[in-house]
């Protein structure tokens, strides 16, 4: 696998435990990753939203393993990418509904309220709040990268000079409001970024709780620790990173006050090639 | 540890705003006193909810109203170094004027748009007697004026409630009632400490907010 990965969380100052979850694992028999980061909204309201991160992630990685697959599957066929782009818009509906499923089932069977008699759907659906999330997710695969995001968080994509992108931004969050997967019909929030490699893939994929982004004074200087961690994974070698990584978002917690969480897939270097004979008719270093 | 890369790190300012009466009844019964003790009291639990949250820049500001409003203190001042020096009463109950004055701190600029929600935090013991719906309405068309935590203090029944309600906007909100110094007390203390805390969580559609304060078993007798 070409691809370094980085993960790390910490706990919010003054906080008991974390309500974020995350996960960065490959997919599609190696052939492509799979990247996800949710944030529990916490708060007294959302008690329960450290469970609510986790099934937001479980249920979108089990998603976004079937679509990596196909992904893997028909991507190097441009014919096929208007199927893949279909399934990248239906994905939501999807992760979305199972979250829905299974927040349901607890909220039936271990009632937030301490209800003793049965409750009818419409009065479970009332409590799913409790167990309000956001998630930002990410396929990538040797010919396309595909991006989810349902809430605050942040996707930065490095492109092949190093230079961060943020794709699904929607420019300055005011008052920390945040669309939630508890919302009614959520999967309508959920915006999508779909980038299949014409040229050169990006160089990184960064995903990010809200904590982390929210601890710097401006936006750029969020982009920029994007960019150096992207250099530094080159230069150094990501164990170099990783190392280092747990200490960073601890000192980011210190500044958002809440969860922080990172997760980042980026290509790993290539060691320099024997001398060729003929050029190559493909620059991309990121391979199936 | 290695210092996390990229550019320079702040927690985000808090911007707490009291809109107090200083109306002529509000020096029946000692009212502006005992408001002018509340708040001096509450300053060290204030100071204490900052420490508690260090990514939350507390500053606090604080405009009085009765014949037109001034800001009584008009700097955005860090809570540890916020004292109190006494407001005193001068005239009618003009509170939209208050609500001008405010709204126009929370524009942006001057607001920066990296912040937690401010809050606005109104005292009051009367029936406002200027035109405070366009006032509120100037709060409610600013950016941060709409997103703001709102806390109401009714200082007695001559309070005007469904006014203050209304300055909520929230339905499920009523103002805290505080019919004698004690309640006055808990219910200033309460607004600057649990409004704080609340400002700095996410909101998602449908949440509550901040409920009243006041014990049901509070003993002491209604002055107000």
């Amino acid at each position: 696998m070409p691809w370094e990965l980085l993960e790390g969380s910490v706990t919010g100052v003054g906080k008991t435990h974390s309500q974020d979850s995350c996960a960065a694992r490959p997919a599609a028999d190696g052939g492509a990753l799979v990247l996800a980061v949710a944030d529990g909204h916490g708060a007294a309201a959302h008690f329960r939203s450290d469970l609510g991160a986790r099934w937001a992630v479980e249920e979108f990685t089990q998603s976004a393993e079937v679509f990596a697959r196909e992904a893997v599957r028909l991507g190097s066929d441009v014919s096929k990418w208007p199927i893949l782009r279909a399934h990248v818009r239906s994905l939501p509906q999807q992760f979305v509904h199972r979250w829905r499923e299974r927040a349901l089932l607890h909220e039936s069977n271990a009632p937030s309220d301490g209800a003793t008699s049965a409750r009818s759907l419409k009065e479970l659906e009332k409590r799913l709040p409790v167990y309000g999330s956001t998630l930002v997710g990410a396929v990538v695969t040797a010919r396309l990268l595909a991006c989810w995001q349902l809430g605050d968080g942040d996707i930065v994509l490095l492109d092949d000079t190093g230079a961060a992108q943020a794709p699904l931004s929607t420019g300055p969050d005011i008052g920390d409001e945040t669309d939630s997967i508890c919302q009614r019909e959520a999967w309508r929030a959920v915006r999508t970024h779909w980038l299949p490699f014409t040229g050169r893939p990006p160089r990184g994929v960064l995903l990010s709780t809200d904590g982390l982004s929210k601890s710097f004074a401006e936006r750029s200087g969020f982009l920029q620790f994007a960019e150096e961690v992207g250099a530094m994974v080159a230069e150094q070698g990501a164990a170099h990173v990783r190392s280092r990584l747990t200490g960073w978002l601890e000192q980011a917690a210190r500044h958002s006050g809440d969860d922080t969480t990172l997760v980042g897939a980026f290509a790993a270097p290539v060691p320099p090639a024997p001398p060729a004979t003929t050029t190559p008719t493909s620059p991309a270093t990121w391979e199936d | 540890m290695s210092e996390i890369p990229g550019g320079r790190m702040a927690s985000r300012p808090l911007h707490f705003i009291w809109l107090l009466d200083c109306s002529g009844s509000m020096s029946i019964n000692g009212k502006i006193g005992e408001l002018n003790f509340a708040i001096r009291e509450a300053i060290p639990e204030m100071q204490q909810a900052a420490r508690d949250n260090p990514a939350a820049s507390l500053v606090v500001r604080a405009i009085t109203f009765a014949s037109g409003a001034d800001w009584h203190i008009a700097e955005p001042t860090p809570v540890e170094q916020f004292t109190w020096d006494d407001v005193h009463t001068y005239g009618g109950t003009d509170m939209g004027a208050a609500f001008r004055l405010a709204a126009a701190e929370l524009r942006t600029p001057p607001m920066p748009e990296r912040a937690l929600r401010p809050v606005l935090a109104v005292v009051s013991d009367g029936q406002p007697t200027d035109d405070w719906r366009s006032g509120l309405r100037e709060i409610d068309a600013t950016p941060w004026g709409k997103r703001a935590v709102r806390v109401a203090i009714a200082i007695g029944d001559d309070a005007d409630r469904s006014m203050l309600k209304e300055f909520l906007g929230n339905p499920e909100l009523e103002p805290i009632l505080a019919k004698n110094p004690k309640q006055l007390v808990a219910a200033i203390r309460w607004a600057s400490t649990v409004a704080v805390k609340n400002a700095s969580t996410p909101t998602v559609e449908g949440d509550k907010h901040p409920t009243s304060p006041l014990s049901s078993t509070d003993q002491d007798e209604d002055v107000w």
